[in-house]
């Protein structure tokens, strides 16, 4: 028994001992591997910021079209609005599902937990830009009250 | 400029104010609407394609903050609040469906000509909005 125990402590103490070595020998981490994981984070938050940054002037350049006047607008315009609509929509739907993956896989992980806030942010307005623009262009104009409200308050 | 709200505007601001979460409403709109000239005030979303008589949608606070509806007057150099909502949080609501819209204009309209409206001043310190009931 006794021996027994003997050899046992001896191999835990040549493991330690091994091990003791070994760890004296390397640096706490290896910097080089630690640094390419930092810099992978980093293009990871740039490249989202600039996506973010075109979405949200995406957003910025469909309000704008609000200020045009109706009247001016012929049908090929309408068309042409018609399809920014779609457009916009079909884009919505895709950046919600890279969104989707980002949520799970990172930002749980506390990864570039800001930058997928605001990307998620830019996603909600363009819904809200091409909501918007629907309305402006083809709802409102066709609710009566709505036009007649508008005559009215011309008069004021 | 003179500024106007409707009841809608009111009762909403001041269930907003009654949060901590949304008490940064009064300064975002006094910041944005109050002492400055109604050209600066023409931007955001137009929602009635009324050169004269814009109804705007914009966002106060930036991103993420809070949606105002308003309408101007401009030939009357008069600006009337007519709804608030926050983006996000208990009362957030990312939009207001068309018909709300319309209701909106409609009671604004109404309002305006049996003047059921509040005039909106600032206090002497500048940082409280003051309801008066015209």
């Amino acid at each position: 028994m006794t021996v027994s125990m003997k050899s046992n402590i001896k191999e835990v103490l040549n493991d330690v001992r091994h091990s003791s070595y070994t760890e004296k020998k390397s640096s706490y981490m290896d910097v080089n591997k630690v640094n390419r994981l930092l810099d992978s984070i980093n293009d990871f938050k740039n490249d989202l910021k600039e996506k973010t940054v075109r979405i949200y002037n995406v957003n910025e350049n469909m309000d704008k079209l609000t200020w045009f006047n109706i009247d001016d607008l012929n049908e090929d315009c309408l068309m042409a609005l018609n399809d920014l609509i779609s457009s916009a929509k079909d884009l919505q739907s895709s950046l919600i599902r890279q969104y989707v993956v980002m949520d799970k896989i990172l930002k749980v992980k506390e990864i570039a937990k800001e930058e997928i806030k605001d990307f998620k942010n830019s996603i909600d307005e363009l819904k809200e830009s091409y909501e918007d623009l629907e309305s402006v262009f083809f709802s409102l104009p066709q609710m009566p009250e709505f036009v007649e409200t508008t005559k009215q308050l011309s008069l004021i | 400029m003179s500024i106007y709200c409707i009841q809608d505007f009111k009762t909403e601001f001041d269930k907003l104010m009654s949060k901590n979460s949304y008490k940064s409403l009064e300064f975002k709109l006094i910041n944005y609407f109050f002492d400055k000239p109604i050209s600066e005030l023409i931007s955001g979303k137009r929602l009635n394609n009324s050169d004269v008589t814009p109804y705007i949608k914009k966002r106060i606070g930036g991103s993420g903050g809070f949606r105002g509806y308003f309408l101007l007057l401009i030939k009357e150099e008069s600006l009337y609040l007519m709804f608030v909502h926050p983006k996000v949080g208990a009362r957030g609501s990312s939009n207001i469906d068309d018909e709300s819209k319309a209701l909106l204009y409609k009671k604004v309209l109404s309002c305006i000509k049996d003047k059921q409206l509040y005039e909106l001043t600032l206090n002497n310190e500048k940082n409280k909005i003051v309801f008066k009931k015209c």
